[in-house]
């Protein structure tokens, strides 16, 4: 018996052994990435390392549908104009400048004449033409040709020269600058798939990165699926610094794919990775470290989207057998809906979803769009008894002592609470709006539902009482007609309506109308002030908060500008010897 | 053999279209489908999303989809994933060489480590040795996977000795062919530790369990009496029934090849099936979610034969005659 014990506890501990010794052996063998990080000494090469949680699922720019693949191919490509993220508003990129006719319908862009494909062919008014051409084929899927049809009719993509492109509309179309952003793509290199419709088929993730041909600073050189995509700069880009030098400055670009947030915070830490988008709980941590590891910690800017609660008020819902359920009743009853705004406890919210890194919201569209936010409506401040208050005045009262208030039918106050499961801050949110609601005599039953099940609710069965959802926002407030116009799809509280159910319904759909073809600014603004006045009184969607969004930077990173809406003009960073 | 591996073989056919079939019925019964997460982004149209639908062949009914897809994956061809819009072979393809790796790997770390200490501790039971290790065992066990692989790679962060997640360094490419090796060594140490403890404590446990249980037996008995030393009586008797269990075992650990590694796989950021097969059933990426199931059984099926035919070597009183005899 003994030989054997020995031979085999010596094996266990010869295992062992080398289990520990084997990172002594090598501790310089770990990613330089870490050690040019804590010697500062070395010199530092022109290459930036940042990380993103999910896998780009296709290379072909007019097929993205999803953000991880729009920031795998932001650098490689680029469009007739882009948004200025510190301003909101849009600039010249592939276009030199444009100028609208007389009344609005004909707008001329004149192209860059210095702009060469990462191939070396010239850059012309044909590959503009063919990548709208492209966005209109109907076999091609994509979002932007539903945007850009107007009143029922495709806007017309014209050549006017080599290096000038007339767009007609018919009629006047404001969102059109904020819309036509979409990357410009090579008629040399996919004319011939969309002739012989494959176009949808190509340059997907399979496709070797060098076959794809764009005029950005950046060209993909590698991509390892779920491991990392790396760039490399476009020698011959176009854009030129005060002092003529070639932009961009960064040598190389890596993008980790790292699918947690807990890891994607361990590798910024350890040095692997240069940037981080630091979710609430780990801003206070980061802080403490940022003189340690020298780095920075900058806010930069409010959550771009809305988080919000709204209630069903879909007639068809309710009406069965002849019927009318008194929830619909309840949903669409001011006392009832003021009351629920004023037992929203934002504070709360703020502190126990966001570690205090929030703030309320008011407006449905963000702070963060300068020109379109409203900053003049006033919150509803939080108050269980001036929501008690409320509901006393709409007749809601516990009627037979048991604790549960009930209309004046006498049916207590029962109701769903739906969000998708899986998000903590909207759980979290759900819990605090279901114990608020709860103290004022609400009977809330609360119902997380796996997304894919949640969206099917909302579009199909529309089956549900209350909901806690969020959309995320975009600067061009047209984009969000879907949700704003009664006969939008996403108009949650009572989609699809054949035609406004109600007055300020049909006022906000003409407002929307107005807003897409007011072209002065400032009037335009003022249209979509009025819409969130009216969603401000009317409450379909009752505000809750928005996060306040960090970045930590390494100190040797220069001129990494960041926004909410994205980096300001990206291709000057750079990293300091 | 030859009629037995016939039979057992053509057993798999009924068993795998079932096992499809219901696949497929369950993933298509679920609410949603792949583009109910686009419908809730207002810059997404619905007249998009109905033309993406038409495109991945959403019209058909059920029945109809479930027969393309068979007959397309007859012809191995596994379809086309909705989320990536490539071949399912290749996604899969890609990663399918790293997960392999990171399950042999564990798998041997786990046994090379549980069988030997599974014995040493059977042969000297309620030992000092005995109570330690099985207390490290089963603290190893209890300890959640996802877990233990973060207090690695924070301690990992604290050290540098071992890279955080990923199955490469950047710099790979550039690396020398022993380098590359090393370097993939590197990235597998962490991982291979999560996943071989968790294994470790069940298996030392059968082993040691086994191994006490063979002690009574009669045949030891004869054998001690008649004078055969220690040394052969462990090794030729004990060991050799005690391992039976085992060969079954590890036909199944063949099946588990593919799953097994998902929530490891995710914290540690391996390129690998897990995440993968992970994202595409929450995603309802029906075409990806089918070819794991296929593979999946597939390779549990095989395992399981494989495994069957391995005790006819370890055990002698299974006999393929009998067994064809027999049905």
């Amino acid at each position: 018996m003994k030989p054997a014990a020995r031979i085999v506890g010596l094996l266990a501990a010869l295992a062992l052994l080398a289990g520990c010794q084997q990172p002594q052996s090598e501790p310089a063998a770990t990613t330089p990435a870490s050690t040019a990080a804590l010697t500062p000494a070395a010199k530092r090469e022109q290459r930036l390392t940042t990380g993103t949680i999910s896998d780009p699922k296709t290379f072909n720019p007019i097929m993205v549908t999803d953000s991880a693949s729009g920031v795998a191919l932001g650098d490689i490509f680029e469009g007739l104009v882009r948004l200025n993220p510190k301003t909101t508003e849009v600039e010249p990129l592939l276009a030199e400048r444009w100028e609208y006719n007389g009344d609005g319908t004909v707008c001329t862009f004149h192209l860059r004449r210095d702009v060469r494909w990462h191939d070396g062919r010239p850059f012309t008014a044909r590959d503009v033409v063919f990548t709208f051409k492209t966005i209109f084929d109907e076999r091609v899927p994509n979002s932007t040709k539903h945007v850009l049809t107007i009143d029922g009719k495709p806007l017309k993509v014209e050549q006017v020269d080599d290096h000038t492109v007339r767009f007609v509309l018919p009629q006047p179309f404001a969102p059109l600058l904020n819309s036509i952003g979409s990357e410009i793509i090579p008629e040399h290199i996919l004319g011939e798939a969309l002739a012989k419709s494959t176009f949808a088929q190509q340059w997907g993730i399979d496709t070797p990165p060098e076959k794809l041909v764009g005029t950005g600073p950046y060209r993909m050189t590698q991509y390892v699926a779920a491991q990392y995509i790396r760039f490399r700069r476009n020698p011959d880009y176009w854009k030129r610094d005060e002092q003529g030098q070639v932009l961009p400055y960064l040598e190389e670009q890596t993008l980790l794919i790292v699918p947690n947030q807990d890891t994607l915070y361990l590798k910024f830490l350890a040095g692997q990775t240069d940037i981080h988008y630091p979710r609430p709980e780990e801003i206070g941590d980061l802080q403490a470290k940022s003189q340690q590891l020298a780095f920075a910690v900058n806010e930069i800017g409010i959550d771009t989207g809305t988080l919000f609660v709204t209630f069903n008020r879909n007639p068809r819902h309710y009406e069965a057998g002849g019927k009318r359920n008194p929830r619909l009743h309840w949903f669409t009853d001011q006392h009832f809906l003021q009351a629920i705004a004023h037992a929203i406890d934002k504070k709360s919210m703020i502190l126990n979803c966001f570690n205090g890194y929030g703030v309320p919201a008011v407006a449905d569209i963000s702070p963060e769009n300068k020109l379109f936010h409203n900053p003049n409506l006033k919150d509803r401040e939080y108050s269980l008894d001036q929501a008690r208050r409320l509901l006393a005045e709409g007749g809601y009262t516990d009627r037979n002592g048991d604790g549960v208030i009930e209309d004046r039918e006498g049916t207590p106050l029962e109701f769903s609470l739906y969000t998708n499961s899986g998000n903590q801050v909207r759980e979290k949110m759900c819990s605090i709006l279901k114990e608020d609601w709860t103290k004022l005599g609400m009977k809330v039953n609360y119902r997380p539902l796996e997304f894919t099940a949640l969206v099917e609710t909302l579009e199909h069965t529309l089956d549900w009482d209350a909901i806690l959802i969020g959309f995320t926002g975009g600067v061009e407030p047209h984009n969000g007609a879907n949700l704003l116009r009664s006969s939008g799809n996403l108009h949650l509280w009572n989609p699809n309506q054949p035609k406004p159910g109600t007055e300020w319904e049909r006022t906000i759909d003409e407002l929307v109308e107005r807003g897409a073809r007011e072209l002065d600014v400032e009037k335009r603004r003022q249209l979509y002030w009025q819409i969130e006045e009216i969603l401000h009184r009317e409450l379909p969607m009752i505000q809750t908060v928005r996060e306040r969004r960090f970045n930590a930077v390494r100190n040797y990173v220069q001129n990494y500008d960041q926004h909410v809406w994205g980096l300001y003009r990206p291709e000057r960073i750079s990293i300091a010897q | 053999m030859g009629a037995y591996l016939a039979r057992r073989l053509a057993h798999m056919v009924p068993l795998l279209l079932g096992i499809t079939f219901l696949s497929f019925l369950v993933i298509s019964l679920a609410p949603g489908d792949f583009f109910s997460t686009l419908k809730m982004n207002p810059s997404i149209r619905p007249e998009t999303i109905a033309e993406l639908q038409r495109q991945f062949g959403y019209g058909d009914p059920l029945l109809v989809r479930y027969v393309k897809w068979l007959w397309r994956a007859l012809h191995l061809d596994l379809g086309i994933s909705v989320a990536y819009r490539v071949n399912v072979a290749d996604l899969i393809g890609a990663r399918v060489l790293n997960t392999v790796i990171l399950a042999v790997t564990s798998m041997t770390f786990t046994w090379s480590l549980a069988i030997p200490i599974g014995i040493m501790v059977a042969l000297r039971p309620e030992s000092l040795t005995d109570r330690v290790l099985s207390f490290l065992a089963f603290f190893g066990m209890s300890l959640p996977n996802f877990f233990l692989a973060f207090l690695l790679m924070f301690a990992a962060l604290q050290t540098g000795w071992f890279p955080i997640g990923g199955s490469t360094s950047l710099d790979y490419d550039n690396l020398s062919a022993g380098g590359k090796l090393l370097d993939r060594l590197n990235h597998l140490v962490l991982p291979v530790i999560v996943l071989g403890t968790s294994g470790m404590a069940s298996l030392m446990r059968l082993m040691r369990a086994n191994i006490l249980e063979m002690q009574r037996a009669d045949f030891l008995l004869t054998a001690r009496a008649k004078g055969l030393p220690e040394r052969v009586v462990v090794l030729k008797h004990i060991l050799r029934n005690a391992l039976n269990p085992f060969v079954t075992l590890a036909g199944y650990e063949l099946g588990n090849l593919l799953g097994g590694a998902a929530l490891v796989e995710a914290v540690m950021n391996l390129q690998g099936l897990g995440t993968l097969m992970l994202d595409a059933v929450r995603s309802i990426d029906t075409y990806l979610v089918m070819a794991s199931v296929l593979i999946g059984s597939l390779l549990l099926l095989l395992g399981n034969l494989a495994a069957d035919l391995a005790l006819t070597l370890v055990d002698p009183r299974i006999d393929f005659r009998r067994l064809e005899a027999g049905r």
